[in-house]
């Protein structure tokens, strides 16, 4: 049999090289905002904005199939902006709110203009509960299951495809 | 007046000392982690409410006595690899990492073997 000639064994080292730096490199180069996805969401416990007497912890196992959770706030646009999303949806699943270090008098004037879509709203005051769940902003939407799984997030204000795309998860 | 001096070293120097140690420790985690909603800047380099408020869980996180480790781990589970400049070995990247060892040893065999073939000649 021919010996591989010197020329040809350096092309196929440098190809080896190039793939497996090229795969290497790529694995780790970019931030991915899904990275809770199918995960269970991490322990909290929200304080309601309106009675701090009131607790809710999250997640719940076996109670809702889905649950969905928001993250807002009264001087957040965006979040102004995908509320009528969130006032659809508040028929089809239950929606607990995570109020993102908002003053209680502009949140709740916010929700009394704008009606109320959540089944329990918390109150975030210094953004660790935001963290916990691994938020980088707002507005954020999860969708998590009876398991306690996050099964969908949203980065950013909801819109109508993203609407139809939580429509369908939960049907 | 030793017993002045012990006193005051203990009530001032050492817990001053043990403060700044912590400061230093506190910015060189900051530097270690990027922000993810900023162009380019670190934690230590930001001000966007993100950076705030990872600041403060951080915060709590080295009162609570966690180590470095221990707060890497808590924000790579929720933001990935990427939030940190100085990203831990992992599986995937190992190779990328041996490959210029590889190739040292590699050619340090060639060049050995040539350098017997000339020798015995």
């Amino acid at each position: 049999m021919k010996k591989p000639s010197k020329i040809s064994l350096l092309v196929s080292v440098t190809v080896i090289f190039f793939v497996i730096f090229y795969y290497s490199l790529k694995a780790n180069n970019k931030n991915n905002p899904n990275i809770m996805l199918n995960k269970p969401l991490p322990a909290i416990e929200l304080t309601s904005l309106v009675n701090t007497n009131l607790k809710q912890e999250l997640p719940l196992i076996n109670r809702d199939k889905y649950y969905l959770i928001n993250i807002w706030s009264s001087w957040c646009v965006p979040c102004r902006e995908e509320h009528s999303i969130l006032m659809k949806l508040k028929d089809k699943i239950k929606i607990y709110g995570i109020n993102y270090k908002d003053k209680k008098t502009n949140a709740t004037a916010f929700l009394n203009k704008l009606g109320n879509p959540f089944y329990f709203t918390g109150s975030d005051k210094d953004g660790s509960i935001s963290i916990e769940i691994g938020a980088y902003g707002i507005p954020e939407t999860y969708v998590v299951n009876s398991q306690g799984l996050i099964i969908f997030k949203h980065v950013g204000p909801l819109n109508k495809k993203i609407y139809l795309r939580i429509s369908e998860i939960i049907k | 007046m030793r017993n002045i001096f012990l006193i005051i070293l203990f009530v001032f120097f050492i817990p001053a000392q043990l403060a700044m140690a912590s400061a230093e420790r506190e910015i060189n985690i900051y530097k270690n982690i990027r922000c993810l909603v900023c162009q380019g800047q670190s934690l230590n380099d930001s001000n966007s409410d993100f950076a705030v408020d990872l600041k403060k869980v951080i915060k709590k996180k080295i009162i609570n006595k966690e180590t470095d480790k221990e707060i890497y781990k808590y924000l790579t589970e929720r933001y990935g690899d990427w939030i940190l400049f100085d990203p831990p070995l992992k599986k995937k990247t190992l190779l990328l990492w041996a490959l210029p060892l590889i190739t040292l040893i590699g050619g340090l065999f060639i060049l050995g073997k040539r350098l017997v073939f000339h020798l015995k000649q």
